[in-house]
């Protein structure tokens, strides 16, 4: 990690982390007034996350594609954007960075305490389909988490008007029938960039490990993710599974796609994915 | 009873119970090690330290789950309900793309409707401007001004049966690729040629069942390892094949030929070592295809000796043992224990052009090549398997992006002026289609005069 990088990173981390606890000062205390201000923040520390990734290009030469720092560091700013570009289309989405930034926050000192050194560009990763495959696969994570994020702010907001209790920075969130689609719609577009990752990983696995498919950990735990997206869609489609069951469902479903982020390489070693640079 | 079981074997809740399973099989291949992820020694030892534990696993074929009967019983089933809820929904697909027939429904009383909302039509614009503007924007209309149905991205439907297709496609070249997979390694060092003989092959490789193995023919002229801070950063492998072409390999870059790849993974010191006596005449030499990178030990013999040979790519001694900074080929040395009939005769350290005397030989190290090592596969039916992602992925576009959107509505006079009355659905969504059509209809009539909804 080179010292400009560094410092831009920690400065991210601290604002997102100052966001997190906006947010949790809003809603305890029932002070929505200051969740604006939070935006304002989160895109502050998406500027700085910004820097700390020119700063890490400019000094290995190739964008954060492999090991846990990079993959949270870029999968964080993906997270990022994608929330602030859903929040700068429609205010009253801002509020999903409720749950998409301690997310974010997790994910980023996670990174940070595993392998943030400086590595040129392995060559088994020096192929095309890489971007291909790594960026699908960030959309499909940054879609998965709005839909976690919207799946978290319905049944915040249930639970607020089922108990008859008012708080005004529920307010601020879409309606729950509102919410309740932007979770299918999210999910879907989610289903729709991991689809295209795992061909995309799979075209480039051919030439690198000689088989499109070869069961490793990684490739399984993110079959099963998409399996879980599929069964998530055909439960809404087909049985009618909407409201808090389907708010559960995008929840529990982003484990799966966490697992096979960081999860896997974390526990076993005998992946061939080079999500870690050997 | 045979109808109740087959309407249970074409049923949603049967995918979505046999995608569990293949979910709970998956996770169970995470947690049982399995023997294609092992090496042999852990495998056995494992065996060794579980023996009933492994038997049970082992009689259900859960050591191999992937490829287990259990496994294919369950992928069999998948696609025997794929392919029944398939059939089934044809007709629903026919019905769902067929434009509406008769006369379209009143816009104000139309049942299943989200959206619902009255313009005034701005002056110069009359009904058939509205139908030809909403032409423009993809609908199929159909009726006039006196009542019209508009649908947008009515072939969506199909998409489902095109993502469904993807996954036979994918089995149909899966299956193939699996008869005819031929699996191999082979390891080369510069200069030496190739003719495609299967007995050259490490170990014994993994014959096709349709079809012969590769047929190819080339030499290696030169490996080029490039390792940049430790890390392998290139592995330019140059070759000339049989009719004189010159080809190059590098990882994420094979050698492809008669269906086949070359894939360079492993590289590797072939040295050629030379037994000479006292006069300086060579008794015994050759070229060696060490396995001795990272720091494995790997034996030869010369001459009635063996030698036990270390390697260090970038050599130095640290406190007074050897050492290397890298992985880097920057001052290769080899550490040399020599053998005869079990007891070492002498141990030293060997450069490129250097010598090690023992007994009354010396060993000599002519000559440093590389040796790479080459997997190599041969299968058909990758471009079936690569049409079927691609179906999947465009496939999955289609269906979700660009759903059906229906429009019915009415020009009608009132008080003089123009209205127009409108009601919208799409598929999925009810609250975000009002939204949808709102910002639709006020950029087609450039006006927020909507007077009701």
């Amino acid at each position: 990690m080179s010292n400009f990088e560094m410092i831009f990173f920690w400065i991210s981390l601290v604002i997102y982390s100052l966001a997190t606890g906006g947010y949790i000062y809003s809603f305890v205390f029932k002070n929505p007034r200051f969740m604006p201000k939070m935006t304002i923040l989160i895109l502050i520390g998406f500027l700085t996350h910004t820097i700390a990734i020119c700063a890490r290009y400019q000094a290995q030469g190739h964008l954060p594609w492999s090991g846990d720092y990079e993959s949270a560091m870029m999968g964080g700013w993906f997270i990022i954007a994608g929330t602030l570009i859903v929040g700068w289309r429609n205010k009253a989405l801002q509020a999903l960075a409720t749950a998409s930034v301690p997310l974010v926050v997790i994910m980023m000192g996670f990174g940070v305490m595993r392998n943030p050194v400086l590595t040129p560009m392995a060559a088994s990763l020096k192929n095309y389909w890489l971007y291909i495959h790594v960026y699908f696969a960030w959309l499909a994570f940054g879609a998965y988490t709005l839909a976690m994020a919207a799946g978290v702010l319905y049944l915040m907001k249930r639970k607020s008007s089922k108990s008859g209790v008012v708080n005004p920075s529920y307010e601020r969130f879409p309606s729950l029938d509102r919410l309740d689609e932007l979770i299918f719609r999210y999910v879907v577009f989610g289903f729709i960039t991991d689809t295209i990752m795992i061909a995309a990983g799979a075209i480039w696995a051919k030439d690198l490990w000689g088989s499109y498919w070869s069961w490793d950990p990684v490739e399984t735990w993110s079959l099963i993710s998409w399996l879980s997206y599929g069964i998530c869609i055909h439960l809404r489609i087909t049985f009618g599974w909407r409201n808090e069951r389907l708010a559960w469902l995008a929840i529990a479903a982003l484990s799966t796609v966490i697992i096979s982020f960081f999860g896997v390489t974390f526990v076993v070693d005998s992946s061939i994915h080079t999500f870690q640079v050997r | 009873m045979y109808s109740k079981f087959m309407k249970f074997l074409s049923s949603l809740r049967f995918t979505l119970l046999l995608i569990s399973l293949l979910g709970v099989m998956f996770l169970a291949g995470l947690w049982i090690p399995q023997r294609s992820l092992l090496t042999q020694a852990m495998y056995n030892q494992w065996k060794h330290n579980s023996p009933s534990l492994v038997a049970f696993f082992e009689a259900l074929g859960f050591t191999s789950i992937y490829a287990s009967p259990l496994m294919l019983i369950l992928w069999c089933l998948f696609f025997i309900n794929l392919a029944l809820v398939m059939w089934q929904r044809i007709p629903l697909i026919k019905k769902r793309i067929a434009l509406p027939e008769g006369q379209p429904g009143n816009p104000e009383s139309a049942p299943g409707y989200p959206f619902h909302a009255t313009y005034h039509l701005p002056a110069g614009m009359d009904g058939t401007t509205i139908l030809s503007l909403l032409r423009k924007r993809g609908f199929a209309v159909i009726g006039d001004s006196n009542g019209f149905c508009g649908v947008k991205n009515r072939f969506s439907p199909i998409a489902f049966g095109l993502f469904h297709i993807s996954f036979f496609l994918i089995l149909l070249g899966g299956m193939i690729s699996v008869y005819t997979r031929f699996t191999g390694l082979i390891d080369l060092a510069e200069g030496e040629s190739f003719q495609g003989e299967t007995v050259r092959y490490n170990a014994s490789p993994q014959m096709p069942k349709i079809g012969p193995p590769p047929r190819v023919s080339f030499t290696v002229k030169s490996i080029l390892p490039t390792l940049t801070s430790g890390v392998p950063t290139g592995l330019k492998v140059r070759m000339v094949d049989g009719r004189g072409v010159e080809h190059e390999a590098d990882v994420n870059r094979p050698y492809k030929t008669d269906n086949s790849s070359f894939i360079v993974s492993t590289v590797g010191p072939a040295p050629l070592f030379v037994v000479q006596d006292r006069s300086g005449k060579e008794i015994d030499g050759a070229y060696m295809k060490l396995n001795v990178m990272g720091g494995k030990e790997d034996v030869f013999s010369l001459a009635g000796y063996q030698f036990r040979a270390t390697f260090y790519p970038d050599y130095y001694l640290k406190n007074g043992a050897p050492a290397s900074h890298s992985p880097e080929f920057k001052n290769p040395v080899f550490m040399i224990t020599v053998e005869r009939q079990g007891k070492a005769v002498t141990t030293g350290t060997v450069t490129k052009g250097g010598s090690l005397g023992f007994d009354d030989y010396q060993l000599m190290l002519k000559e440093l090549p590389y040796w790479v090592r080459f997997s190599v596969f041969k299968e058909r039916g990758l471009f079936i398997i690569y049409a079927g992602f691609a179906l999947a992925s465009l496939a999955v576009v289609w269906r979700f992006l660009f759903y059906r959107r229906e429009v019915v509505g009415i020009v009608r006079e009132e008080e003089g002026e123009s209205l127009l009355v409108v009601a919208g659905r799409s598929e999925f969504y009810k609250s975000l289609t009002e939204d949808e059509f709102t910002a639709m209809f006020n950029k087609l009539l450039d006006t927020d005069g909507r007077t009701d909804t």
